[in-house]
């Protein structure tokens, strides 16, 4: 195994933290637009809302290059924002329109694809991403490639068995693949240690020979420099795990109330949003709030106008459901 | 000249592999003991060897990463071919193969294409029992966006996993493990392919029309035999792929005889059959003198005991005795 020289830490915090700053905004912007659409039923279908985990897929995408493979989840928007998507295409998902990035069969926040940034999409079924990612993997390698293939999952997916079965081929096979756990310690109503036994999900992946970090999600700078870790740790033929503790802050899709959860807790989450935690360091560095809420209106503006010219796009024919089966 | 010794069925998809390997670099085996041991059923034998582990790669106990990675694998510029060692096994990687297989590139616009064979060993022989002798097409069929072919003879066999494998859409490939030995002329040369969605008049006839694929040709074809002493014409049409399927080719047959029996070695119940009699019903009612006629596998589950077996899929005799009595419409 190649020996891992690169040092992952990061030398301009205040620059690379600006940076996430911004995604972290833009994702949020994106997804309070598509709370509005849920509000007012111009998107139906399940929405399940990111906020508090963005910091996660910010930082984990800004360690990707352009051409890494991403198999990202369910929870929230800033995977896609942040590999590069086009928000026009993620919100003409939504819509249903044919400027949607499946050209109109819809989507929501499940099947966005873009084969161009390496966005592979996504399964309705959780725990599909492990072997996916594997065979991903597989193909990058034999093809000579560097790409890594990236998946996220969240702490509930970690149980299904297809983790098990992809783990122990990535590892025998030395798969450059990079599993990212959310772990937000809830799977809808399900605590993670009331039905897995344990809060921790990283020793499963050590177990099975993975390089394994844990990292305080809510803390951006830190996700980004373990992933980048994970990604070098990767594209040397070992594949790489980082659970990240991290924090749902609203209810498990637009809409649920919550009422299994204590009001502690959720007051606590809220206490610790990504947005809110890299915009108080960056002002400790220097920076100044009125360039943070600069920052935070251009996402909004441009979020908005995304949604804007997705609703200009027109819906698909119905002759739309023939096509696209074969190749 | 081409050679025409006779090689056996498991020959000739050991063939189609290794031709499809050595014409296209992204063309590659997993699954388990496909690898050292050149597979439980020697398919695979001399292939790992000389394409070495990366392109023959023996797995673990892992069906859904064996279906499910190779959906990763061809969305990521491969051309996998997955072995499950029985076709029934191919149901533990359900979600892989019904939602990721046949549906990733549908649910993603028509954007991304998954162009992977699943070999799939079916049929009942050698008392392995429930999990281990079914023949699942039905379910595939049930399935849009997967192709499925039967192939019933070496030739079929070889040039039909060949086009599979070239085929940029996923295909099932059902070959039955009664049919391994069966022999027949193989033409060697590689570019001689048999295309999907085109079946064959495996015997004229002018009778009976029997539609039958996969290890239930050969029988139909003892049949034919037997009834033509009793002057009972039968035309055998194989369809060779299920998916898609050539109506053509049966309503050409039918057009002939009136008279149309569909024979699969599946259960009869919502199987494979009984799409084909629908459509026959639907599409070609008034060329039919006699209800169209199934005869099909038992509604159990396999016994695992050989002396057992021949009570659940259909015989020489009852498919005789069954033509004889729609040739008296
Ligand atoms: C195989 C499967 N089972 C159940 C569901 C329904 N479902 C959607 S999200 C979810 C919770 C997932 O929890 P987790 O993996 O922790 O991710 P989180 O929602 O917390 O981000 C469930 C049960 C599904 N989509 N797929
Ligand atoms: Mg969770």
């Amino acid at each position: 195994m190649t020996a891992v020289s690169s040092d992952t830490r990061v030398t301009d915090e205040r620059g690379m933290l600006l940076r996430l700053y911004r995604e972290i905004a833009r994702g949020r912007a994106l997804e309070d637009v598509v709370h509005q659409l849920v509000q007012e039923r111009s998107f139906r279908g399940f929405f399940h809302p990111g906020r508090g985990q963005e910091g996660v897929q910010a930082a984990v995408c800004a360690a990707l290059e352009r051409d890494d493979y991403l198999l990202y989840a369910h929870r929230g928007l800033t995977y896609l924002t942040a590999k590069g998507m086009d928000p026009v295409e993620i919100l003409g998902d939504f819509h249903g329109r044919v400027v949607g990035s499946t050209r109109g069969l819809g989507a929501g926040t499940v099947h966005c694809v873009d084969p161009e940034l390496g966005i592979m999409g996504q399964g309705g079924t959780l725990g599909s991403s492990f072997t996916l990612s594997a065979g991903l993997a597989m193909a990058s390698k034999s093809l000579g490639q560097t790409k890594v293939a990236c998946a996220f999952f969240g702490d509930g997916a970690s149980a299904r068995g297809t983790f098990l079965e992809a783990g122990v081929t990535a590892k025998a096979w030395g798969l450059p693949v990079v599993w990212v756990c959310e772990n937000n310690g809830w799977a809808v109503s399900a605590r993670v240690q009331d039905v897995q036994g344990t809060s921790d999900i990283a020793p499963r992946a050590r177990a099975l020979g993975f390089h394994t970090q844990v990292v305080d999600g809510q803390d951006a700078l830190a996700v980004y420099e373990a992933a980048r870790e994970a990604v070098t740790q990767a594209r040397n033929g070992v594949p790489a795990f980082i659970e990240a503790k991290t924090q749902r802050i609203d209810g498990h899709y637009t809409g649920d109330m919550q009422p299994y959860r204590d009001r502690d807790e959720v007051a606590a989450a809220k206490a610790r949003d990504p947005l809110d935690l890299a915009g108080a360091r960056l002002t400790e560095l220097g920076e100044d709030p009125a360039a943070l809420a600069q920052i935070r209106e251009e996402a909004r503006a441009e979020m908005t106008a995304a949604d804007a010219a997705a609703r200009q796009s027109p819906f698909p024919d119905g002759s739309r459901i023939h096509e696209g089966l074969w190749a | 000249m081409t050679e025409t010794k006779p090689i056996t069925y498991a020959w000739a998809i050991n063939h189609a592999i290794d031709e499809e390997m050595q014409r296209d670099p992204t063309v590659f085996l997993i699954g388990q003991d496909v690898g050292r041991m050149g597979g439980v059923f020697g398919l695979t034998r001399g292939l790992f060897d000389k394409y070495g582990a990366e392109r023959v790669r023996d797995v673990s106990i892992v069906e859904h990463l064996v279906v499910g990675g190779a959906v990763g694998a061809a969305i990521g510029g491969m051309r996998p071919i997955a072995e499950v060692q029985f076709a029934d096994f191919l149901l533990l990687a359900g979600d892989e193969s019904f939602h990721k297989m046949a549906k990733w590139r549908y649910m993603h616009g028509g954007r991304l294409t998954v162009p992977m064979v699943v070999r799939a060993p079916c049929g009942i022989q050698g008392g392995v029992g429930a999990e281990h002798s079914q023949s699942p097409e039905a379910h595939y069929w049930h399935t849009p966006g997967v192709k499925i072919a039967v192939p019933s003879n070496p030739a079929d066999a070889k040039g039909l996993l060949k086009s599979a494998i070239r085929d940029d859409n996923p295909v099932i490939y059902f070959e039955n493990r009664r049919l391994y030995r069966n022999k027949g002329v193989v033409d060697p040369d590689p570019e001689l392919l048999v295309p999907f969605g085109q079946g064959t008049v495996a015997r004229e006839g002018t009778d009976v029309t029997i539609v039958a694929w996969s290890a239930m040709v050969p029988a139909a074809l003892e049949a034919a035999e037997i009834l033509e002493r009793e002057q009972v014409s039968v035309e055998v049409v194989d369809p060779r792929t299920l998916v898609p399927f050539d109506m053509e080719t049966v309503a050409a047959s039918v057009r002939k005889t009136s008279r149309l029996l569909v024979l699969h070695e599946a259960s009869l119940t919502a199987g494979p059959g009984a799409e084909i009699a629908a459509r026959a019903a639907d599409e070609l009612f008034e060329l039919l003198d006699a209800p169209v006629k199934r005869l099909a596998g038992t509604d159990n589950p396999i016994p695992q005991n050989m002396a057992l077996e021949p009570f659940c899929y259909p015989q020489t005799d009852e498919i005789v005795s069954t033509v004889r009595d729609l040739a008296k419409w």
